[in-house]
């Protein structure tokens, strides 16, 4: 893959397994930048590390999954059941909430236990939980393998579902400016070219798994296309009305301790008009033989 | 014909240093080498995530 952008600026990814050491990572400044759960985002402000919510990563692209042949067929069908989620302070965990108010069930009537995502599908096969919520591709791994089921996406239980935003620490906004917009341009120029056509998620979905997440391609190919609105990459600028929901359920739930204003942890000003950006090709580049080979 | 060995010396030099420079180091590598020489190093932002919408 390419090293650094047109204007010579170099992003680099880190991938991790769980969120914990993310938020050890921001903590500690080891990590300038990273996308994390948006309830995280709003906990480690409250708690006085210095980062801002610039963009989201993606809408939706989280899905509820019971075993296959399991007779849980509704939501209320989880009383008394137990639900992997990916955090405490996570949206999925807040949804479920939301979802067992909807229902008239009391917010203990669904065991959550906290795993990390990686390993939600295995300890569904494996009997530890009867369901699990979580970001793709470890729902639709379940889905493909044989033995989950979607119960529901958050399409159809929260639209427009807020699932990992992207926190930059305020040291890289106050000093890195133009570094953070040159990223954030970069990430609305990939999902608008992403949600242009089925053609270009499929190419994502090969270059993405075979040289970024190393996850099966045709794992991802289904997980962009099985519905193609199951996640979406437009309307990525944080909206203050999406969060103060969030904030909500966040304080009711008692995750959050207190009301934090909108611009104590999001920074509007790096979303520009994504009528103005574009990336200006049809297929992703393609690693070069050397490139491949390092 | 001495200029001609001269000649031929000198862009048998060039065309080995270039590619030592290609193979060991890379244009890459030399760029940014150069770039920093400089005062212009390149902006480096590392991302963290996890591979999860």
């Amino acid at each position: 893959m390419t090293t650094h952008s047109e204007t010579g600026s170099v992003f680099q990814s880190r991938k991790f397994g769980d969120f914990a050491p993310i938020k050890e990572s921001l903590i500690s400044r080891r990590l300038n930048a990273s996308f994390i759960l948006a309830p995280l985002a709003m906990k480690l402000v409250e708690d006085g590390v210095p980062i801002r919510i610039v963009y989201l990563g993606h809408r939706d692209g989280t899905t509820l999954m019971v075993g296959k042949d399991s007779p849980i067929r509704e939501f209320t069908d989880l009383r008394g059941k137990t639900v992997a989620i990916p955090n405490r302070f996570s949206n999925q965990s807040l949804l479920m909430h939301r979802m067992m108010k909807r229902w008239g069930m009391g917010p203990d009537s669904i065991k959550l236990i906290e795993v990390p995502p990686p390993e939600h599908p295995t300890a569904l096969s494996a009997g530890s939980v009867d369901g699990y919520i979580v970001g793709e591709p470890f729902a639709a791994l379940s889905e493909i393998k044989g033995f989950g089921r979607p119960l529901y996406y958050t399409k159809d239980m929260w639209p427009n579902f807020i699932s990992c935003v992207l926190v930059v620490r305020k040291e890289m906004i106050d000093e890195e400016r133009a570094l953070v917009q040159e990223l954030v341009d970069g990430i609305a120029k990939s999902g608008k070219w992403l949600d242009q056509g089925l053609e270009h998620r499929m190419d994502a979905a090969q270059i993405v798994g075979k040289h970024v997440n190393f996850q099966d391609p045709k794992l991802l190919e289904f997980v962009l296309s099985k519905p193609p609105d199951r996640v979406k990459y437009s309307n990525l600028a944080p909206l203050q009305a999406d969060f103060e929901e969030i904030m909500d359920l966040a304080i009711e739930v008692g995750i959050l301790k207190r009301r934090l204003a909108f611009e104590e942890y999001v920074d509007t000003s790096f979303v520009a008009p994504v009528e103005r950006l574009d990336w200006g090709f049809d297929q992703l580049p393609r690693p070069t033989a050397a490139e491949v080979g390092k | 014909m001495k200029l001609k060995v001269l000649l031929g010396a000198l862009v048998w030099t060039l065309l080995v240093s270039l590619a030592h420079l290609q193979l060991n180091i890379g244009w890459g590598e030399l760029a940014d080498s150069v770039r920093e020489w400089f005062g212009r190093k390149r902006a480096v932002l590392e991302i963290g995530y996890l591979p999860v919408t």
